[in-house]
């Protein structure tokens, strides 16, 4: 029996689908017509093909921030699983006021990138930052200037990904705390019984049976972190040399900066059919259970 | 002997993860003592943790610096007005979908999914576009627009997987009742889905609250929130840090006593999902 009619999904459907429509499917609409053409300073539009898309995929103005993209996500997002994963085992042991402690760490979920950028650009600065202070108190520097972590190109999108780490790790760990709490515990207690230890039990019976949240969580992870602005912004602005220029803000500054509009939205549309083309590729291995379960034996 | 083991396990685990979390408090315990700080001592060398004196100068300077308190209203009502029409249009459009068996509420779901990877940065400018063309630029308005329609494809993409743990039968017997559609949603439904209303409701007013890069396009005077500015210090020098600690300090501690409260609001409302579903 269908309760809800087709009519009627419509009209439920409808006040919503306006405002998405508005402000999300007519700007996406407009930023792909515009891929198409190039603007004068006056405005005026000519059409050119493909020639935008061209210039991003030969100059580096577009690939340096495609590489850095892909880097800030490798570098961020295994930190934050693997620090998440041990939170989460240690957090999973029982004990009087387990629970304060928890959702003390739980606390910067909740904070502003844009805040957690500054933090991080106060605690890394290098004269009177903190994080170099410390370093060098317990000798790994000699001076407080040896590591300029936000004026060094080197070390510039390792910073910023430090605040990313800082700021996700805890839905990482919250994430795969749920996951093992799902966990049959007669399965551990079977594990054990058979002489299994602590870390057989980890390796071998809890990850395989938390894997469809550890990939959800890592999908979700993903495409947060190829989409950071904020902290990019807060901390470094892209720079030094463009060195920690990500896609979001290399398309960002192309539009407000160089007035490029054309160029930027070819940018920005490629950039989406990236991160669409992963979400359905993701999820669709997500939802077959088939290969769910095959991949939990391996 | 293994009792003995086990306890020292036990103690290992506590200590282990007690300097997990003081570790992961730290750079928020550094915000806050930087805020408490003497300007001076905020960008004094070498650098101090605990201030060797309490000062609220930074506060003051703060708040003759930027608009503060103007900031923080409009982002406190950008926020609210946003959350409570995302919530209740999304809500509502992701009942239907879940309802109905049409092959057009597919269609639905993946718009919907598609439309929430969009990054805010790259659609920013057609957006900002759209507004001037309306006469919003600068005002609440706009902003409110913005972050509910932005919001909506999240509300319903959590909405959705709460409408599927709550038994079809309910609707049919409101059905054979003679009930319409809307009264179901509104008398049966959705106080059944309070706890899930509650997360969704949550997670956009933070979403909002956090944002930064709509306001940053969308607003210039009037309507700026507290995110920008707070990013007015980003291009200042040095001599600025003290207030800008006390800026960040101010935005995120209600949030951070907001999200400790509802942390048991948002479990015991995701559990309940989970054992009806």
């Amino acid at each position: 029996m269908r309760i809800v009619s087709r009519r009627t999904l419509i009209m439920f459907f409808l006040p919503g689908g306006i405002f998405m429509g508005v402000f999300l499917v007519c700007p996406i609409l407009k930023m792909a017509i515009d891929s198409f053409y190039t603007f004068d300073l006056t405005g005026v539009k000519s059409f050119v093909g493909l020639d935008n898309y061209i210039k991003a995929f030969t100059t580096a103005s577009f690939l340096t921030p495609l590489i850095n993209t892909l880097k800030y996500i490798i570098i961020a997002v295994t930190a934050e699983l693997c620090i998440g994963l041990i939170m989460a085992l240690l957090f999973e042991h029982e004990y009087k006021g387990n629970k304060i402690v928890r959702s003390l760490i739980l606390t910067p979920l909740m904070i502003a990138p844009l805040v957690a950028g500054l933090i991080w650009k106060l605690m890394l600065s290098a004269q009177f930052g903190i994080i170099n202070q410390i370093l060098k108190n317990i000798h790994i520097i000699k001076d407080t200037n040896s590591i300029l972590w936000l004026a060094d190109g080197k070390w510039a999108l390792l910073s910023c990904a430090f605040a990313d780490i800082w700021l996700t790790t805890p839905f990482m760990m919250l994430m795969i705390l749920a996951g093992l709490q799902g966990v049959d515990s007669s399965m551990i207690e079977a594990a054990r019984i058979d002489g299994a230890n602590k870390l057989q039990q980890i390796f071998w019976i809890k990850m395989p049976n938390i894997k469809p949240v550890l990939l959800t969580a890592l999908s979700i992870r993903i495409i947060d972190a190829a989409r950071t602005f904020d902290i990019i912004w807060a901390m470094t602005q892209g720079g030094p040399n463009n060195s920690s220029e990500m896609i979001s803000v290399v398309i960002y500054r192309t539009l407000t900066r160089y007035n490029q509009v054309g160029y930027a939205s070819a940018m920005a549309v490629i950039f989406v059919i990236i991160l669409i083309v992963f979400t359905l590729v993701f999820m669709q291995s997500l939802w077959n259970p088939k290969k769910n379960y095959e991949g939990g034996k391996s | 002997m293994t009792t003995l083991k086990s306890k020292m396990g036990k103690y290992i685990v506590i200590i282990i993860s007690l300097a997990f979390a003081l570790f992961w408090l730290f750079p928020y315990l550094y915000l806050i003592s930087s805020s408490f700080k003497p300007g001076s001592q905020v960008v004094s060398i070498p650098a101090k943790f605990f201030p060797t004196q309490l000062s609220l100068e930074n506060f003051s300077a703060l708040f003759s610096r930027i608009p503060a308190a103007q900031d923080m209203a409009n982002s406190l009502i950008c926020a609210v007005c946003s959350t409570i029409i995302a919530v209740i249009l999304g809500s509502l459009a992701s009942y239907a979908i879940s309802r109905s068996g049409a092959k057009l509420s597919v269609m639905l779901v993946v718009l919907v999914l598609c439309l929430k990877m969009i990054p805010t940065s790259s659609i920013a400018v057609p957006i900002y576009g759209i507004i001037t063309n309306m006469g919003l630029y600068d005002t609440r308005t706009a902003l409110i627009i913005v972050y509910a329609a932005i919001n909506i494809p999240f509300v319903m993409w959590t909405m959705i997987s709460f409408y599927q743990g709550i038994p079809m039968s309910l609707d049919e017997a409101a059905c054979v009742d003679g009930a319409s559609n809307f009264y179901t949603f509104r008398k049966i439904i959705l106080p059944i889905c309070m706890p899930g209303i509650a997360t969704a409701a949550i997670f956009t007013l933070f979403l909002a609250w956090n944002d930064f890069l709509i306001s940053l396009l969308l607003t210039s005077i009037n309507a700026t929130t507290f995110t920008v500015g707070l990013s007015a210090f980003l291009s200042a020098y040095s001599m600025d840090l003290g207030p800008m600690c006390a800026g960040a300090f101010i935005f995120s501690f209600p949030v951070m006593i907001l999200a400790i409260f509802a942390q048991k609001y948002i479990v015991r409302g995701m559990t309940a999902g989970a054992v009806k579903g």
